[in-house]
């Protein structure tokens, strides 16, 4: 098979002019990173701009972090094995964030109460123990999270470049572009992370609509939708159909992770907190439920896109990367969108394309490698040491930890064999935090007798969620799969399912031990100016 | 039905999209501009 695939993936239109549109771009993106170095003075402004930042400069620094190529490869990926019924992730989450950007829900008062993190809201609201536990849970569920994004970023460069057939590229791609983003997130912080995000989000907006564009004159929408049918049948488009390898308890999730995305996950509530009023996060918001449905949606797309060519156009890549019942081993289907991409776009725009997805997996890099690092020296380091640490010696350590970081998920990707989709591997490993933080910002927010020991326990239940995590439910025996056959004979609960009981049973306890344990001296709800 | 609302969120957030797009990417070089002189400006008043 490896020779198939070696010579299936060698026929890409990349070419030199798209290598120099690469670098071109590359260049541009470090010279910022060291343009902008002079600005950073202090905290504020390493990691929150200054709180100085517009409403359209929010927006395109909100869609250029949440649209990364990890996205976009993951969204393939879902596109390519679920078909239209994968759009419901889309509508999920371009509703809920709406409704937030509607509210303010969350958000607005977070920005109110001028935190620099989450973990320093816990603090404000409950206690100090509670912030350290909530930064170290947030730390780990989210470093985890990012375990991959390194190597399926890599797959993509590989993918339409045609590099996949050298044994070796992978891990060299996945080092240089590691090199590249720390250089620039270490030295220019929020500020460098901003302009980047901006320019990327006017390279890839055009790119992914013109790419789009050139998908749909190539296939045919109505022979896309006719194709899927024959093949795939009705399950291909309603997600609701036990067929469609979601179903009604996915479905809820989806819409669980709408808002955890929006509105509880820290990369995107960074950016709410560093606006420069309440108002303009609203607008931020509702402007975003845009991008954040596109996010979604165009991938899927070009994964759908890419299951239909290669079923009817190049059937070497479909024997390649669709499984028949019974047949042999296919190729990893991360690769299908990238390969599809690189057969079907002209040169230049190829390398255009390539540059917008370089950009998107450095600006998604460099925010989440900056939120974490920071979690670590703000919420965990700093009020384990009190006063002692000076806003220089922060600085440098957040510094110390985004190249920490960085080392990890080289070493994560490479040794990581689990056979989860991207995206659902994602959601499980960012549910070890969210699941709590979502139970303490509902509460803490809006009710008046959330405890710190309710809180604190309820942060702790979070890590239950890595029960639906493929290697972990087949140590424990949540899932048997015979060795032989390599298919699942027994599955007592799936990842989504997992999930939602782990939000449920972290409510549970967060109310139960608010009652039980309140605290002596009640803190006060914020209330939005 | 299934495929008529697909086709109608398809093709609907692509349309928002693209009017977002050049509105943000006007918008927000004005923004930088305001964002660089800000923070410009607080550095000289520091020192």
């Amino acid at each position: 098979m490896e020779e198939a695939f070696s010579q299936a993936v060698s026929q890409t239109q990349f070419g030199t002019l798209d290598w120099i549109i690469v670098a071109l771009y590359l260049s541009i993106s470090v010279f910022i990173g060291f343009g902008v170095k002079k600005y950073v003075r202090n905290m504020s402004t390493y990691l929150g701009a200054g709180r100085a930042v517009g409403t359209c400069l929010g927006i395109a620094t909100m869609t250029g972090t949440e649209m990364g190529l990890i996205t976009v490869m993951y969204n393939a990926q879902k596109g390519f094995t679920g078909g239209f019924a994968a759009f419901h992730i889309a509508l999920a989450a371009g509703i809920v964030t709406f409704f937030v950007g509607l509210s303010g829900f969350f958000v607005c008062r977070l920005r109110d109460m001028k935190v620099l993190t989450i973990p320093e809201f816990y603090e404000k609201r409950f206690d100090r123990k509670t912030r350290i536990l909530g930064g170290i849970m947030l730390a780990l569920g989210g470093i985890l999270n990012m375990g991959l994004f390194l190597k399926v970023g890599s797959m993509f460069i590989v993918g339409i470049t045609g590099m996949s057939a050298e044994s070796q590229a992978l891990p060299w791609v996945m080092t240089l572009l590691l090199l590249l983003v720390l250089v620039y997130t270490v030295l220019g912080g929020m500020i460098s992370v901003i302009i980047t995000d901006y320019v990327q989000f006017v390279v890839l907006s055009f790119g992914i609509l013109v790419t789009t564009y050139i998908c749909i004159q190539k296939l045919g929408w109505t022979h896309i939708m006719e194709s899927l049918e024959t093949t795939r049948g009705a399950s291909s488009f309603n997600p609701l159909d036990e067929g469609s390898g979601f179903g009604w308890s996915y479905v809820a999730w989806m819409a669980m992770l709408g808002l955890v995305s929006c509105a509880i996950w820290p990369t995107a509530v960074a950016r709410a907190l560093a606006m420069e009023s309440t108002q303009a996060v609203k607008r931020q918001y509702m402007w975003s439920s845009a991008s954040f449905m596109i996010r979604f949606l165009i991938p899927c797309f070009w994964g759908i896109c890419a299951f239909v060519y290669f079923n009817d156009q190049a059937p070497e890549l479909g024997t390649l990367f669709i499984p028949t019942e019974g047949g042999v081993e296919t190729a990893n289907n991360l690769y299908a969108m990238p390969i599809f991409l690189g057969r079907i776009l002209p040169a230049g725009l190829v390398g255009l394309i390539t540059a917008a997805m370089i950009a998107a997996f450095m600006s998604t890099h460099d925010s989440y490698l900056l939120c974490w690092s920071s979690v670590i020296t703000q919420d965990i380091l700093a009020p384990m040491m009190g006063r002692t640490l000076s806003t220089k010696a922060r600085i440098q350590l957040t510094r110390l930890f985004i190249v920490l970081i960085g080392l990890y998920i080289l070493y994560w990707g490479l040794i990581y064999e689990g056979s989860d989709d991207i995206w659902d591997y994602m959601n499980v490993t960012g549910a070890v935090y969210f699941t709590g933080a979502f139970s303490l910002l509902l509460g803490g927010l809006y009710w008046r007798r959330a405890s710190s020991t309710g809180a604190f326990l309820a942060l702790l239940s979070g890590l239950t969620a890595l029960l639906g995590l493929d290697p972990i439910q087949r140590m424990v025996g949540l899932k048997v799969i015979d060795p032989e056959t390599g298919e699942v004979t027994r599955q007592i609960m799936t990842g989504d399912q997992v999930g939602l009981l782990t939000v449920a049973a972290s409510l549970a306890i967060f109310v139960i031990a608010s009652l039980l344990f309140p605290d002596k001296q009640p803190k006060s709800i914020p209330t939005t100016s | 039905m299934w495929q008529q609302l697909w086709t109608f969120l398809f093709f609907g957030a692509l349309g928002i999209f693209a009017l977002m797009s050049v509105w943000v990417t006007i918008g927000g070089y004005r923004d930088i501009k305001t964002l660089l002189q800000r923070l410009k400006d607080d550095t000289s008043e520091e020192e």
